[in-house]
């Protein structure tokens, strides 16, 4: 952090190196899983609302989301774990000055800064390396990132968590997790765009330097120290290349070892089938109580008509007149057909009025067709 | 219908026709002998009235054998039918049984007595138009056209000579759908809603038919109606004033929709409802036709041991009662159910507005700084420095 290199590029303009190309990359990429998790995250968090269900259908389904969630979050830790590497690097092998460590000037520095912004003060205080506003927020990015990888861990194992947690823990690390991200999000939305971006628009995160006048304006401190070469505790080359010949195996293995801590992350657990979930009423759906459904009904024992129904009142009434039914007692007593009247197939020409001496209908046949009379009445 | 021979059309009036009244009134003389013709021809082949069926058809012993050997009872029970809707309405034996225009009738072919039903039930179509053609895209029909000859007809559940109304009393609904459907009826009376209802007589608790549907009956295997199933359920345990008769909750479905697996089942039921998903819906934990009252010690969800066994068959690597108490058992959290994540909560809705609150104020400091430093006269040492550069 401290290795700052004045580089002389033009008579008038001085540039001085701000970020190595490692520090660059890893902005790079938390851009990249910052902004993932937080437009894969929000919609899970608001899922009810309009916009998030929108969003949500532009991965597809939620499942997506959560996917994309996923690897980004692994993304994440592994720049945390790039940090954690070349904070031990800078302090061990370079020997850096602590500049990204908050002290308590900070806290008179963020004082001052207000009451000068005010006009309740005459001078703005001097910065030096960080500003209290850049420790604010990267203090507040680790401490964050802390809180969401861990409820993260919970939320993404819950299974392995509750072997060692209350059960409560896992609603609890879920609403920590949404709660942590709103604060996240706005918090780079509010402080870090109008810092960097509104403010003044600060490239030294991508280019890697600063030029003077920057310096002068945001970090008036360390230009004077740079100035007075007291910027840098750095030792002669010797010296660093015997502490990174020791560091290199402790890196290696501290790196390995919370590798295959976010292997451990993603892999614990299996926590749910992916199948859908057996439904209780796979049966046999088709049990009739009796063995098919019948066309009509057939009647137990042949009970003998009632001569009136009577039916309730207001209902039309009806009378069946059994007399009138052939019922199979009429057939059997019908008188059987003459044997000259084999192949005749009209008969209430003469039965219904008697002509010619035929035997009268009886007044049960009032209305019977032709086509009935054989079913009773037999040939001989 | 004759009234467009009785009064001229505006075309015709177009058209300078006129309609002498000689004309009309053999237009209406016409129409009166064609009225009367109907029922003239119909003599002719034979009376069609229901007294003149009876005659033969209240015999108990009346029978034909069908082509599969069964027998065939050809009695209607007269009292049955009179006592029936359609015999109160004085339907008429012939509006139903179409292809009978006297005696003798048209041969039967019928195989055999399920042959019967299917052969004569679309003659229901004519009067119901509407039902009917919502049982053509049923479940039922489904399995007809797929070659099963059990499938449920309207005539299966309404009969076809004593059709009275089918849900009077309500008991009768299950009890219909049991006669092919009888071991699911089974747990069905002796889950929480049957036994209100068989004992009860409760009009609230839904019987088969509030589910799953009347004439349309969909197929209930399917991921829609599984993506769906929540708010079917919703229906009533949504509905305070029903829900508050038997102090059951209605934040059920808002806290199943907050947690995980609700979230993602409702956003599958709009965005993708043919698509399956693994999370579960209401009764993957609570049953299925066999929903037992929370406070039932046989209920899926009421004891520990019995949440765990729920909540494995879903998570089958969980293990400790503690994994069952992540879910929040449909309460919101409150400093006295789940009081951890009501403070959580609590502290992020005071935190988040002072923080962002205080970022902006002195956002709004330094803006009000840099304006003042840009117009105003101060002039700060700084400024002056930088002026030199």
């Amino acid at each position: 952090m401290a290795t700052t290199v004045s580089t002389p590029q033009k008579e008038t303009v001085q540039e001085y190196r701000r970020f190595s190309s490692v520090q660059r990359a890893q902005h790079l990429l938390l851009i990249l899983s910052f902004t993932l998790l937080a437009i894969t995250g929000l919609p899970q968090k608001f899922a009810g609302e309009g916009w998030a269900e929108t969003m949500i259908a532009w991965m597809g389904t939620i499942e997506n989301a959560r996917l994309i969630h996923h690897y980004a979050a692994i993304v994440l830790v592994l720049v945390s774990i790039a940090e954690f590497v070349m904070i031990g690097y800078k302090i061990y092998v370079e020997r850096a000055r602590w500049t990204i460590f908050p002290r308590l000037q900070d806290a008179f520095d963020a004082f001052n800064q207000f009451f000068y912004n005010l006009g309740l003060r005459k001078d703005a205080p001097k910065y030096d390396r960080y500003a209290w506003g850049e420790k604010f927020e990267y203090w507040a990015l680790v401490w964050g990132t802390a809180i969401m990888a861990l409820t993260g861990f919970i939320l993404w194992n819950p299974i392995l968590s509750t072997k060692f947690l209350p059960g409560e823990w896992i609603p609890v690390a879920k609403a920590a997790h949404g709660g942590e991200a709103i604060l996240a999000v706005l918090a780079i939305l509010v402080w870090h765009i109008y810092n960097v971006h509104i403010k003044t628009f600060n490239k030294s995160m991508f280019t890697g330097k600063m030029s003077r006048h920057e310096m002068q304006e945001e970090h008036a401190l360390e230009l004077e120290l740079l100035e007075q070469n007291k910027a840098s505790y750095a030792a002669p080359i010797e010296i660093q290349q015997r502490r990174r010949r020791r560091f290199l195996p402790f890196a290696i293995i501290a790196s390995a070892l919370m590798l295959f801590a976010v292997y451990l992350f993603v892999t614990a657990e299996t926590t749910a089938i992916s199948t859908v979930p057996p439904v209780s009423a796979q049966q046999q759906v088709f049990v009739p109580r009796t063995f098919t459904p019948t066309a009509t009904r057939v009647p137990p024992t042949a009970t003998p008509l009632p001569a009136t129904a009577t039916l309730e009142p207001g209902k039309p009434t009806f009378t069946p007149a059994p007399a009138q039914s052939p019922t199979a007692s009429g057939a059997q007593n019908a008188v059987a057909l003459p044997a000259d009247h084999a192949g005749r197939t009209v008969c209430q020409v003469c039965h219904a009025t008697g002509v010619g001496g035929a035997p009268k209908n009886p007044p049960d046949h009032e209305g019977r067709l032709d086509s009935m009379c054989l079913d009773c009445h037999k040939p001989q | 219908m004759n009234g467009s021979n009785i009064f001229p059309t505006r075309r015709a009036a177009q058209y300078g026709i006129r309609i002498r009244p000689l004309f009309v009134g053999i237009a209406l003389a016409l129409a009166l002998a064609a009225s009367l013709c109907v029922v003239s021809v119909s003599f002719a082949q034979g009376p069609t009235d229901n007294q003149s069926c009876l005659q033969c058809h209240s015999n108990p012993e009346l029978s034909m054998t069908l082509a599969s050997g069964e027998p065939l009872s050809l009695f209607v029970d007269s009292d049955v039918f009179h006592a029936s809707i359609h015999g109160t309405l004085n339907v008429q034996c012939v509006q139903c049984h179409t292809d009978i225009q006297g005696y003798p009738h048209p041969p039967a072919n019928y195989l055999d007595r399920r042959d019967v039903t299917l052969q004569n039930y679309r003659t229901c179509e004519g009067c119901h138009p509407d039902n009917y053609r919502k049982t053509l895209d049923s479940m039922h029909q489904v399995a007809l056209a797929g070659g099963n000859r059990n499938a449920a007809v309207c005539t299966d559940c309404h009969t076809a000579h004593a059709v009275t109304d089918p849900a009077t009393p309500r008991t009768r609904i299950p009890q219909t759908c049991a006669q092919c459907h009888s071991t699911i009826s089974d747990q069905y009376i002796k889950s929480v809603h049957g036994e209100a209802l068989f004992n009860d007589n409760n009009p609230d608790v839904p019987t088969c038919i509030d589910c799953h549907g009347v004439h349309g009956i969909g197929d209930p295997t399917t991921a829609r109606f599984r993506l769906n199933s929540p708010q079917l359920c919703a229906k009533c345990h949504t509905d305070a004033a029903m829900m508050s008769k038997y102090g059951i909750s209605t934040n059920v479905l808002n806290t199943y929709i907050a947690d995980f697996h609700g979230t993602t089942v409702e956003l599958f039921a709009k965005q993708h409802p043919d698509q399956p998903t693994n999370k579960p819906v209401c009764y993957d934990c609570h049953g299925v036709h066999d929903i037992k009252s929370t406070s039932d010690p046989a209920s899926t969800v009421s004891t520990q041991e019995n949440l765990l066994k729920t909540c494995r068959r879903c998570h089958p690597d969980a293990t400790t009662a503690s994994f069952t108490a992540a879910w929040m058992s449909h309460y919101e959290a409150s400093p006295e159910k789940y009081p951890l994540v009501y403070y959580v909560n609590l502290f992020y809705w005071v935190i988040i507005p002072l923080t962002i609150g205080a970022l902006l104020i002195y956002i709004a400091s330094d803006v009000f700084q840099r304006v003042r430093r840009r117009f105003g006269k101060a002039k700060t040492m700084a400024d002056k420095s930088s002026d030199q550069v």
